[in-house]
């Protein structure tokens, strides 16, 4: 059972810190020659639910590329994402947006 | 092996000769014995809540060159953060694998494959996968295409011309093998469109 509610701090002092925005995260999906890229197209269409022409796209931009943002969103999000590209054999990591 | 293709109503079906089919089970048995030396033979525990709450879980990316390739680090730059998602996660991909290892297996058994008979005389194996079965072949395909990748020291797209020009009979071997299951791989992919 939950206590009485402290009592509310009027005077509060003020703080320096400057809270950073809730910075989105991505996740990367990384180019590797094993990797078919039939299968990565199908990957993003079947769990991402991209269209065929977005999949091709991502797909392209990892092969070309060495690497591409498939989704952006929470962290917690981007990292079910991570974990689902690795079952699914793909290499994946995240990090913050713009990072790097 | 014949081509994947879509029946009318329901599964995928594909044919394999039986030294396929035995070199499947191979591949897999090693793959499973390999992450299950990693995390354990309680990697086949389904329920991920127990997987979380064990605490001997590994945060150091393995050494194994294979095992580091199929249980990856979760973060592009940051060990500390990668150390966590890895205790956390690990285990679960683990499980993951070796379970679409096993539903592979089992529907080879179920396409008449003997695990333990003679190829000779034995009849073409024909595996009819449901949707669920298709997602295990799929990343089991992928998973030991992986490994043996690997093993052949592919790396980057040179790494692959360099490998089928090799003449180095072992090489060689596992070339055609990684060939054959990038084959039957395209072939499932494209009998899902």
């Amino acid at each position: 059972m939950a206590g009485s509610p402290a009592p509310v701090e009027l005077d509060r002092p003020e703080t320096d810190l400057v809270v950073e925005p809730d910075l989105p995260w991505v996740t990367l999906v990384w180019n590797d020659p094993v990797n078919l890229m039939s299968y990565v197209s199908y990957v993003f269409r079947s769990y991402f639910g991209y269209s065929d022409a977005k999949a091709d796209e991502l797909m392209l931009e990892v092969h070309h590329d060495g690497r591409s943002a498939v989704s952006s969103g929470s962290r917690e999000e981007m990292e079910r994402h991570v974990q689902a590209m690795h079952e699914y054999g793909l290499w994946a990591t995240l990090e913050k947006s713009g990072g790097q | 092996m014949k081509p994947f293709k879509r029946r009318r109503r329901g599964g995928v079906v594909g044919v394999f000769e039986p030294t396929e089919a035995h070199l499947l089970l191979n591949l897999l048995g090693q793959v499973v014995e390999l992450l299950q030396d990693r995390t354990g033979p309680s990697t086949s525990s389904p329920d991920p809540l127990f997987d979380q709450l064990v605490p001997a879980a590994s945060h150091l990316p393995p050494e194994d060159p294979v095992l580091k390739r199929l249980l990856p680090d979760g973060y592009s730059d940051d060990a500390e953060a990668s150390g966590d998602f890895r205790r956390y996660t690990e285990r679960g991909l683990s499980s993951a694998k070796v379970a679409n290892a096993e539903a592979v297996i089992e529907s080879l058994v179920r396409g008449g494959m003997e695990p333990d008979g003679n190829d000779t005389d034995a009849e073409p194996v024909e595996v009819e996968l449901d949707p669920a079965a298709v997602q295990a072949w799929l990343r089991s395909l992928t998973d030991l295409r992986l490994a043996l990748a690997v093993r052949l020291g592919i790396e980057t797209e040179d790494d692959v011309d360099a490998v089928a020009e090799s003449d180095e009979e072992q090489v060689v071997v596992m070339s055609d093998i990684y060939d054959w299951l990038g084959y039957v791989q395209e072939t499932l992919v494209g009998a899902l469109d």
